[in-house]
């Protein structure tokens, strides 16, 4: 007894310290949020979910006094953060807190900005070299031109009127502008987006900025610019790095906008290229494309292993995205026989298990016909005495004794 | 006018011959007289019709404009609905109501003496039907694209030469002077020689996502819908939507292949073989029924060193077309009677005798007539649909396994990969099988 207890306070004594080995590397990120015209009650634990997924950030959420509170009370230590996240539209900081601020990012201190976040501030110079492009808040040509894509030309219009507008809420296609930089390396060329308010008519000081996606602000769903208005920029100010997305309206639990793999994954690599300048992150395979918008339960990223059981479980009215993953994951272990071989096991160990409905079986020995070897021959014979299973079964032995 | 009542004539009077063996129908082929497959230029070719929903319906229409040349006496389709639609414009046509009806391709070619059948059908259909039409020795006008995998396309190709019938592709784009033109100015090098092709067909389409299982429609029939394909549950998709589901097509790369590849083929000299190495992606839906490729890309080597390029029209320069790039310059046509060039000199050149000139056609449905009379070849011949679906397919195989697919032309054969192997033929559900050449 008493060794096992030893074991265990070693083991525990390990855990302990493998998880503030995992804490100590990733860079502190601080989110700041409490007033907003949005419901940061909601998007702010989404924010610190969907950056502490990625196992790079460790994140806390700080609030400010409320709406007409004490701004001196709020004074965090900006220099202990790699990464600020703003979730913020209220009242104006303290001089004191805005001057460290400004040199936190100087100093090379990253910042993302999320959504309304380039609705607040209208007139604090240095956050809206920052943001680059910000809107409302009486922003007019005073603040700086308006900057969108017209016709593939980016335009710099200095026109007058109101910055900041956005029509209904629609799901829209995000198209990449600059594909080599560090975050949109390896994003497919255009993306559909859930459902979202499309920011348009954003104007300031466009300095040191680079628009790194656009969406068309159609007019179909009304307040239309006919433009393509910037979606998410990447600035530099001094020695610090801004991402500033203007994606990802929040509803209560995040809503479609927050859910969408493109906003979740977006956000992910600009957080790491505001903190280091680099992105390290791979684009996960349910990036969307322009096919459909792709969301996720969870925020997470779906495993191999999770894809696989979930198509066990699978019948008629049910999605189809498993099936897809596993598609995916097929093409990209091209050539690699061992890999093949071990996702075939897997396969064939969905298709024989008792809890797998016919439906998934039938998706499974579709996929098995091509890409199947050897070793799924008799996982597949068993199941042609199946009447329910008769075709397929016989569809891919026939394919798979193709010579 | 005369001769035409002589063939009735004719007709009566074989009919009294044998009267009492067997009764006729009213209508004969000239083919059913000894007389050959040529038909003589005042008789009517008689045709009949397998598949009538959008396409098969608007061939049908095209061929009854060419009324002195034809008559259809029968047409076929699995949902009663266009069966209907399809007789009741027959009959208008013919001024009766004698146009028989199936809803089995089978009985329909058992039964009917024709000299030529119209088919317009899904493409995983294409295999079977094709096959058993060329086998009864019937000329075949068949829609693109001609087949869903290779092995059918190889099965379609050797039954039309066995039976040695006159094979009319859908691919009228041969038949449009513009298309014709911008091939004959490519091919003989108006633009240099040839070195890299660019096919723009149109971008993917929307899903749908995941609709409920539904009845199935009175009219239709199903299982019979569905033929040598997997069983599937009813879903509220057959006509035209099959398009955009693998088990019946490619999506819109193999839907234009036909078209803008055909063409591509016609102006390079590439008609008669096939790429040696193919390359590319595709974006594939993540959710839903339709999945299909919403884009795709990928590159064709072909042996003498010419590169084809395919993709959805957003992705290329010119968009939709064909675009042939020469050490000179560049030909571009597409439809909307569109033929431009790198320069505008370039089309104005005149193509000199001793130069090549391409089959012209003014009227592809004509073209088809024509030659069912004359025994000459169509504008559009089999071989030569199948090569311009192979390159579609064999792109098709190169998304699907995310890998470079070499291709041995001569052999048809994929060399050196067995996964990608399998892929070149689909197994058919029981009872059907392709028919033996």
């Amino acid at each position: 007894m008493k060794k096992q207890y030893l074991l265990f306070i070693v083991l525990a004594g390990l855990l302990t310290f493998f998880c503030a080995c995992k804490n100590e590397t990733a860079y502190k990120t601080l989110i700041i949020t409490g007033q907003n015209n949005h419901n940061w009650k909601a998007s702010s634990p989404v924010l610190k979910q969907i950056l502490d997924e990625t196992g790079l950030f460790s994140s806390e959420i700080i609030t400010t006094p409320d709406k007409g509170g004490d701004m001196k009370a709020f004074n965090p230590d900006f220099s202990k953060y790699k990464l600020v996240v703003i979730d913020y539209n209220g009242d104006s900081w303290s001089d004191k807190t805005n001057n460290a601020f400004v040199e936190y990012v100087r100093n090379g201190g990253g910042v993302v900005l999320y959504h309304a976040a380039d609705n607040s501030f209208p007139s604090w110079k240095e956050y809206n070299e920052m943001s680059g492009l910000g809107g409302w808040g009486d922003r007019n040509q005073k603040d700086g031109p308006y900057v969108y894509y017209k016709n593939n030309q980016l335009v710099t219009d200095t026109s007058a009127g109101n910055g900041g507008s956005h029509g209904k809420r629609r799901e829209f296609l995000v198209r990449t502008r600059i594909t080599d930089h560090p975050i949109t390396r390896g994003l497919p060329e255009a993306w559909l987006h859930g459902t979202d308010e499309l920011y348009s008519q954003l104007r300031g000081p466009a300095k040191n900025m680079q628009i790194l996606a656009t969406a068309f602000a159609d007019s179909a769903a009304g307040g239309g610019t006919m433009r393509d208005e910037p979606m998410l920029m990447a600035i530099t100010f001094g020695k610090g790095r801004i991402f500033h997305t203007t994606m990802g309206h929040a509803d209560e639990g995040g809503g479609p906008s927050m859910h969408c793999a493109g906003f979740i994954i977006t956000l992910q690599r600009g957080a790491e290229w505001a903190t280091t300048g680099e992105v390290t992150q791979k684009v996960p395979w349910d990036f969307p494309s322009s096919a459909g918008v792709v969301l996720r339960s969870d925020f997470k990223e779906l495993t191999l292993e999770e894809a696989i059981t979930n198509i066990g479980s699978y019948d008629i009215v049910k999605s189809t995205k498993n099936l897809s993953y596993l598609q995916n994951k097929i093409r990209s272990l091209a050539g690699d026989e061992q890999g093949l071989l071990k996702l075939e096991k897997m396969m064939v160990k969905v298709l024989t298990g008792k809890e797998t409905t016919i439906e998934a079986k039938k998706l499974l020995l579709r996929e098995l016909s091509w890409m199947g070897s050897d070793y799924s021959v008799p996982a597949i014979k068993a199941l042609e005495s199946d009447a329910e299973l008769k075709d397929e079964a016989e569809f891919a032995l026939s394919r798979l004794q193709t010579k | 006018m005369a001769k035409k009542s002589s063939r009735r004539d004719f007709v009566k009077r074989s009919a009294a011959l044998v009267a009492g063996a067997f009764v006729l129908p009213q209508i004969l082929p000239s083919s059913a007289f000894g007389m050959g497959r040529r038909i003589a230029p005042s008789d009517r070719i008689v045709m009949g019709s397998i598949g009538t929903g959008s396409q098969g319906m608007s061939n049908l229409k095209d061929f009854l404009k060419l009324k002195d040349a034809v008559q259809f006496v029968a047409v076929c389709d699995v949902d009663k609905l266009h069966l209907a639609v399809a007789k009741e414009t027959v009959d208008l046509a013919n001024k009766n109501s004698d146009c028989r009806t199936y809803d089995d391709y089978r009985e329909f070619l058992e039964k009917e003496k024709l000299d030529a059948v119209s088919i317009a059908l899904p493409d995983h259909w294409h295999g079977i039907i094709y096959s058993a039409a060329a086998n009864k020795k019937l000329n075949v006008y068949g829609e693109k694209p001609i087949c869903r995998t290779i092995k059918d396309g190889q099965t379609i190709v050797s039954s039309v030469k066995k039976n040695n019938i006159i094979w009319q592709t859908g691919s009228w784009q041969r038949s449009l002077t513009n298309f014709h033109r911008g091939a004959e100015l490519a091919i003989n090098g108006r633009a240099g020689k040839v070195k890299y092709i660019e096919v723009g067909l149109p971008d993917g389409n929307k899903g749908i996502g995941t609709p409920p299982v539904k009845p199935v429609p009175p009219e239709l029939n199903w299982e019979m819908w569905l033929g040598p394909a997997l069983k599937v549950p009813y879903r509220g998709v057959s006509h035209w939507d099959w398009r955009w589901i693998l088990d019946y097509s490619g999506g819109q790369l193999t839907d234009w292949a036909g078209h803008h590849i055909d063409i591509a083929n016609w102006g390079a000299g590439l008609e008669h073989t096939g790429p040696v190495e193919i390359s590319g992606a595709g974006v594939y839906p993540v959710e839903g029924i339709f999945n299909v490729p919403v884009e795709y890309d990928f590159l064709c080597k072909y042996a003498n060193g010419i590169e084809m390029r395919v993709a959805n029209a957003s992705r290329l320069p010119l968009g939709m077309g064909t675009t042939w790039h020469g050490d000179l310059g560049w030909v571009h046509v597409d439809r909307g009677d569109i033929i431009s060039a790198s320069d505008p000199k370039i089309l104005n050149e005149v193509i000199g005798e001793n130069e090549t000139h391409l089959y012209k056609s003014e009227n592809h449905w004509q073209n088809f007539v024509d030659c069912v009379r004359s025994g000459k070849p169509a504008i559009a011949p089999v071989e030569v649909a199948y090569r311009a679906i192979s390159v579609a397919l064999l792109g098709e195989i190169a998304m699907t396994t995310g890998q470079t697919i070499k291709w041995d032309p001569e052999k048809e054969e994929i060399i050196g990969n067995p996964r990608a192997t399998r892929l070149l033929s689909r197994p058919y559900r029981q009872p059907w099988i392709l028919p033996t050449v």
